[in-house]
């Protein structure tokens, strides 16, 4: 599975962002291969607007399976991501990447219904 | 540490008088930040001496260089916002008019025209009368709030609390419902509405609610001038119970409230029963975070 988390910081120990639009980092991690790509979300950080939807059109292109985050896309951006068959859990801030991945595998993370 | 966003959908109900009242019961206890920076008031009501500020860039500025400048008129003729006139023998752009699009600088010939990022307010820190620490920011003729500035007044607030350690953000959100409310959610722990007995507001409010859960935050909810409509004021106490929404309680349509507003002042300073009951508010918010 592809795992995308919302990061503070391009790495395992950093904290998760709670912000999905203005995320600092998207880091994508795929369970197959155990490779940990980061991408720098500073450009979708400083838009006036519409930071949601061009932060949710990045996810689009990278279509992970799972999406990890603080508390979740606005409605607007999660109109965008729910035409993928993508999960969205919820719940993850405070914790770091890898506290965040073990909590997902555990299922204590929140399942977020705004996705479908 | 946790953030409190004050929100309304409709505009006017009184988030930011309940903001300040509730700042003043809490004296030390929190951070208050003011989000609604298109009509930013609560620095009229909390009076804050400020203790740091720092410029805002927001968008870009067009910048004509005369020295590479043809006169051409291409720029006059293609700005879309009229931004760009020819004055005093040479070609202008006039800064107030610019939207900071950049198409000028894309369709000028001989590339003399620059973009550049574009300060358009400052952001405040400062120590509110009340005795907390404030965050709110001052914007340029023509800008406006947007999703970054609140992003940036969050994150400032939230640092601030930090630094000090208190637990607790309190946030003037905005009206509406677009970028700078859905900006104020990203990352908060609850939000408490507040609405006024019209239809117009319990319309609103329903949109807003729509876009709250999308979050998955908790919400709670008080009801200001609660009793110039109490069919209305009915209807929304329903609406709070069908949607798992808090009802905190009901404020009354007072003169003596506006009165106080008009002179700088809270509705908790103007008796000891509104200073109880918006203490019990923030007693509530306590417990509940």
């Amino acid at each position: 599975m592809k795992l995308l988390f919302t990061a503070q910081k391009p790495d395992w120990d950093a904290q998760i962002d709670p912000r999905f639009g203005r995320a600092a980092y998207l880091v994508l991690y795929d369970e197959a291969t155990g490779d940990l790509e980061s991408i720098d979300n500073t450009e979708v950080k400083e838009v006036e607007h519409g930071a949601g939807t061009a932060t949710a059109q990045r996810v689009f292109a990278i279509k992970p399976d799972v999406l990890i985050t603080g508390n979740g896309p606005g409605s607007t951006a999660a109109s965008i991501l729910n035409r993928l068959p993508m999960k969205i859990y919820i719940g993850a801030e405070s914790r770091t990447l890898r506290e965040a991945y073990r909590l997902y595998q555990e299922n204590k993370l929140e399942l977020s219904d705004c996705h479908g | 540490m946790k953030e409190i966003v004050v929100l309304s959908g409709k505009g006017g109900t009184g988030k930011t008088s309940l903001t300040a009242a509730l700042a003043l019961v809490a004296g030390q206890e929190l951070v208050v930040a003011d989000c609604d920076v298109d009509a930013a008031n609560l620095h009229l009501l909390l009076d804050p001496a400020i203790t740091a500020s720092a410029d805002f860039f927001s968008g870009e500025l067009a910048t004509i260089h005369s020295d590479y400048c043809t006169q051409c008129g291409i720029c006059v003729q293609d700005c879309r916002f009229d931004a760009i006139t020819f004055r005093d023998s040479r070609h202008q752009l006039q800064e107030l008019d610019c939207e900071g699009c950049g198409y000028c600088a894309r369709i000028c010939p001989m590339q003399a025209i620059t973009m550049q990022t574009r300060k358009t307010g400052r952001v405040m820190l400062s120590h509110s009368r009340t005795g907390c620490g404030m965050v709110y920011a001052r914007m340029e003729a023509g800008a406006g709030n947007s999703g970054k500035l609140v992003a940036r007044v969050k994150q400032e607030a939230r640092q601030l609390a930090t630094a000090t350690q208190i637990e607790r953000v309190l946030i003037d959100g905005a009206p509406g419902l677009s970028c700078p409310v859905i900006s104020s959610l990203a990352g908060a722990d609850y939000v408490l509405l507040v609405a006024e007995p019209t239809v117009s507001s319990l319309h609103d409010l329903r949109r807003l609610y729509d876009v709250i859960r999308g979050f998955d935050i908790p919400m709670g909810a008080v009801i200001n001038k609660g009793d110039l409509n109490p069919q209305v004021a009915d209807e929304l106490k329903s609406f709070f119970r069908d949607h798992a929404i808090d009802f905190l309680t009901t404020i009354p349509y007072d003169e003596q409230i506006s009165g106080a507003l008009s002179e700088g002042k809270t509705m908790a300073e103007i008796n000891p029963h509104y200073y109880a009951l918006i203490g019990d508010i923030w007693q509530n918010l306590c417990t509940t975070l």
